[in-house]
């Protein structure tokens, strides 16, 4: 008997010298090959999804990028009057944060309106889901909860206007009546102002993380609650230890992108106060808007929406991080199919 | 209707390889199986042969045919999918009607073709059932329907009875099988069941880790497995492996175990000695190759001990301790031993298996 | 599956919590819909009774709330004399055509982007996202310049253009996922059936029909609640409902009744429409991370 190696399956296979050879290095018995194909064909053309895509990503890529490049530009450069070419500005517009109080100040109140906020609409919001999980009327009543959710911002801040005028605002003599609020109307004190902001914000926005608790509340895992109990947990403790970790994810959604919309929607606050009393509400993106359209300060203007966009830029990271992490990605399976 | 050949496919999945160097021939109108685990680039195969993937590197003809380039429009293939994939808005009549449709037949004769198939699968009283309302196998034989309306070159099932319950699924191979040869159509199937493939196949292909380890007739994998992964992966329950050495002893050439002594007959040696083979082998033996009785010193020539009985109705699947090793022996029915009761077993020479215990390739 | 109800057994404190509950609910549902209420009640009030307030800490005087002589002088007032029909068309317009716009351009890229995998794809989803996110104020001027460059202030076609940059993004992104949802094996099923790879698309569409639909509606309301864009985009010829009604805040005659009134107009249809699509409103709200 010898120790010579002889294999081939023979089936199918052209050059068996090379298939020998690559067969020799199989411990478990399989047949195995080992080396590469010299000739690949043409991949073939994926134009066809291209094409779909372009229209968008043109039309994008023309309210971006443009836009961006301009608020760089603007920021760098002091316009030249009349024909005359703009100048260099050596940072000039950035510089001037340091000592710029309405920008530091407007960085303060925006994070301080938006702490506000959050904390008061996640507060209410989850306890009413927990609360509307439970009701048989669910339905029906976050139908009712979530009409604020569809009006416009501006007829909102209009609404609301009227709720607090000093003179005849319902809000205003109730508040007075409860014996909260003193001689001065809710926007005219400086003191109560953000509060009559926030309270607005609360009433639009807390049925959005109403409904996003209740969408994470029916996926909490029943078999996680019944064990839980079994171990001798009571409804609360149930609550936060299992429930709770289970629409956490969902939360942070909801806060990330409310915390980008105070950013981005400031119709509201612009016909409540439009940053007053004094500078009591001058949040950042109000004082932006001033900025460009009271004092057509351009080159300044942009230098704040940069900050503003590097934040938003930040946060929505930090956003699509939170999407794409696929365990906390749940999804109904296959749309209405079921 | 039409040869399918495969040349020399390989398919990458960027860095990854599917299939490598696949050669494979499904003569006109037979019915080829090609069988693997989960992830042996069985799937692959069956993708790039309907066009709805890319081939890396290599041709495939049907007939004379190069299809590489052609869109699955332009094949005239029709395929079953694993999960059946019917269009869920989507009428039983109009499901197998698509394909028709599509083709621009007229409405009578889609009325009468439809009809025809449904008789054949017996749906007929399904057709204005939406997918959603149909059980597992209705909503299987909707796919086929679908996919015989058309009188295609080539069928293509993919694991097309894999989700069905077990009863449906013997119930079903039947059918396919008669469904193929009374149409006459070339087909291609893919599955990872051993049982589907030998039952169903004139061919078998069977694939592992993206390589054909053998292609024959049902019969040809199950007696002469071409390697030790074949030989173990088809038959259940599968093939016993034991490490033996060969040697020349006055008795001709003998199989040595720690356990037991076996020779091997005449046409055996010269298989062996014709193919140059190793001291070093692995023996093989299908477990209803194996004789049992009960008892010490109860006849047979290995003495062993029962590991445990397991009693199948019919049959009995005893697992036997022989020294080191454990092997399983299919046998009749007879009384249960308790653990660690003596026995003894005995291999028939002619109905063993050696393969090279360095690359596992069969010498017989 | 398990039953949802879970065991309760009755104790003190579950009892307690009930009554708590439904107090809650009770002031909760005040607190939504009193400035609601209150719109629509001093929609139909003549000025005089709308200005009408108890003295401090009368409750009994809450009656004053419901005591008037309902007029709708203000309605005829919004549509005969200031031309709030032309607004109202203008704003159904403008948000209809670009709900429109964005479904058929982001269904394509959507589509795109959930079947076709390829280096870069997810920053390319990323920029496409943010430009949904970017403060509307940070990027009015330049944006104003684009538009003017193209002659579109003012006109419709521009205020469809200015709706669709916000409402493109995304559908883009809400859409990929219903297309997420819909196995592939579909599409391949029916290009073996012998379909071309549009027909194949095709044949797909109607399972994503509903969620479009109602991603449809959700991107009508984004357009008709703007203000910003449209004040400024939109300023002159194609005056929608939000700027024309911040049109009657003049500084020495807010005009309190038309204004509730047009807040009623604006609020009404957007009602109903939410009520419509509320089964996808959390999806359409958050961007499509979180499903009902």
């Amino acid at each position: 008997m010898t120790d010579q190696v002889v294999g081939d399956t023979g089936r199918g296979s052209r050059g068996s010298a090379r298939l020998a050879a690559a067969e020799a290095a199989s411990p478990s018995g399989v047949r195995t090959i080992d080396y590469t194909p010299q000739r690949f064909n043409p991949t073939p053309s994926r134009r066809y999804y291209f094409y779909m895509m372009a229209p968008s990503i043109i039309l994008l890529a023309g309210i971006s990028i443009y836009p961006f490049i301009w608020l760089v530009y603007m920021s760098l450069h002091t316009l030249g009057e009349a024909g005359q070419p703009d100048v260099w500005n050596d940072f000039k517009n950035f510089t001037r944060f340091a000592t710029d109080g309405k920008f530091q100040q407007g960085w303060l109140l925006l994070i301080k309106y938006s702490a506000m906020c959050m904390v008061l609409e996640v507060g209410l919001g989850v306890f009413l889901a927990v609360i509307l999980n439970r009701s048989k009327l669910e339905k029906f009543l976050v139908t009712l909860i979530l009409m604020p959710m569809m009006m416009a911002p501006i007829i909102t801040g209009l609404v609301w206007l009227f709720l607090y005028n000093g003179a005849f605002g319902w809000y205003h003599w109730l508040l007075q009546s409860i014996g909260i609020l003193g001689a001065t109307s809710v926007l005219g004190d400086s003191d109560i102002a953000m509060f009559g902001l926030v309270a607005v914000d609360v009433w639009q926005w807390t049925p959005l993380i109403t409904l996003i608790t209740l969408a994470g509340l029916k996926r909490v895992p029943q078999d996680q609650l019944e064990a839980n109990m079994v171990d001798g947990a009571g409804p609360v403790r149930n609550f936060f230890t299992v429930a709770m970790p289970n629409i956490y994810p969902f939360l942070l959604i909801a806060v990330l992108l409310r915390f980008m919309d105070n950013f981005r929607f400031i119709d509201a606050i612009l016909i409540l106060t439009g940053g007053g009393p004094g500078d009591a509400t001058n949040i950042l993106p109000v004082y932006l808007f001033d900025v460009s359209f009271q004092y057509f300060k351009l080159g300044r203007g942009a230098a704040v929406a940069l900050t503003l966009l590097l934040v938003t830029i930040v946060l929505g990271m930090l956003l699509v991080k939170i999407f794409e992490d696929p365990k906390r990605k749940i999804k109904v399976h296959g749309g209405d199919e079921g | 209707m039409v040869e399918v050949n495969i040349q020399n496919v390989w398919k990458y999945y960027g860095k990854t390889v599917a299939v490598k160097e696949l050669n494979l021939k499904c003569p006109e109108n037979s019915f080829l199986a090609i069988l693997g685990p989960s992830g042996c680039g069985k799937s692959s195969t069956l993708r790039m042969l309907a066009g709805l993937e890319h081939i890396s590197a290599g041709d495939i003809f049907f007939g004379d045919l190069r299809v590489n380039q052609l869109p699955p429009k332009e094949r005239d293939i029709a395929m079953v999918f694993e999960n059946y994939a019917l269009y869920p808005h989507k009428t039983v009549f109009e499901n197998m009607a698509n394909p028709l449709r599509l083709r621009n037949v007229n409405r009578e004769e889609i009325d009468k073709r439809v009809r025809r198939a449904a008789e054949l699968l017996q749906i007929e009283m399904l057709l204005d059932r939406k997918p959603m309302q149909l059980s597992g196998g209705q909503k299987q034989r909707t796919a086929i329907g679908r996919a015989i309306v058309r009188e295609p070159k080539v069928f293509l099932f993919d694991e097309p009875i894999a989700h069905l319950d077990a009863k449906l699924r013997a119930h079903m191979r039947g059918e396919l099988k008669h469904l193929q040869r009374r149409l006459e159509t070339t087909t291609i199937y893919v599955t990872h069941d051993q049982l589907e493939a030998m039952s169903m196949a004139d061919n078998i292909a069977v694939m592992h880790e993206g390589v054909l380890q053998q292609f024959g007739t049902p019969s040809e994998i199950y007696n002469h497995p071409a390697n030790e992964w074949v030989a173990g992966f088809v038959g259940e329950p599968p093939m016993n492996f034991l490490n033996c050495r060969l040697e020349r002893g006055a008795d001709g050439v003998v199989a040595v175990h720690p356990s037991f002594r076996l020779a091997l007959t005449d046409a055996q040696r010269r298989l062996l000695e014709e193919k140059g083979a190793e001291a070093e082998v692995r023996l093989g033996v299908r477990p209803d190759t194996i004789a049992y009785r009960a008892g010490a010193g109860s006849g047979l020539g290995i003495a062993a001990k029962v590991f445990v009985t397991e009693p199948l109705g019919g049959d009995m699947i005893v697992e036997v301790q022989l020294g080191a090793d454990r092997i399983t022996v299919k046998t009749k029915i007879g009384p249960s031993a308790n653990l660690d009761e003596p026995c003894t077993i005995a291999f028939d020479a002619a109905r063993i298996h050696l393969f090279a215990a360095s690359n596992g390739i069969a010498y017989f | 599956m398990a039953s949802r109800e879970i065991a309760q057994y009755p104790s003190a404190s579950r009892r307690v919590f009930g009554v708590v509950t439904i107090l809650f609910i009770a002031f909760y549902l005040l607190w939504t819909l009193l400035p609601l209420l209150i719109m629509f009640l001093s929609s139909f009030k003549d000025l005089l009774d709308a200005f009408q307030l108890p003295a401090t800490g009368d409750w009994g005087g809450v009656a004053t709330l419901f005591t008037f002589e309902p007029t709708t002088k203000h309605y005829e007032n919004l549509f005969l004399e200031l031309n709030f029909g032309t607004y109202l068309g203008n704003s159904l317009i403008a948000s209809l055509g670009s709900a429109g716009i964005s479904v058929v351009l982001g269904s394509m890229a959507a589509y795109s982007l959930s079947r076709l995998d390829f280096r870069g794809k997810n920053h390319l989803f990323f920029w496409i996202i943010s430009t949904r996110m970017a403060p509307v104020v940070a990027v009015l001027v330049p944006l104003y310049a684009i538009f003017r460059s193209l002659d579109l202030i003012g006109t419709l076609p521009g205020l469809i253009l200015a709706y669709t940059t916000f409402n493109l993004p995304f559908a883009i992104w809400i859409l990929k996922g219903f297309f997420d949802n819909v196995p592939y094996a579909i599409e391949e099923a029916s290009m073996c059936d012998g379909s071309t790879r549009l027909q194949a698309l095709r044949m797909i569409l109607p399972l994503v029909a509903p969620g479009i639909g109602a991603f449809l509606v959700l991107c009508v309301l984004f357009g008709w609640n703007d203000y910003l864009f449209s004040s400024i985009i939109g300023s002159g010829g194609a005056k929608t409902l939000p700027p024309a009604t911040i049109g009657l805040v003049q500084p020495q005659n807010i005009q309190w009744g038309s204004i509730m009134a047009a807040g009623a107009v604006t609020t009404v249809p957007m009602l109903f429409l939410g009520v419509l699509i509320r089964r996808y409103l959390v999806a359409g709200l958050t961007m499509g991370a979180v499903r009902e």
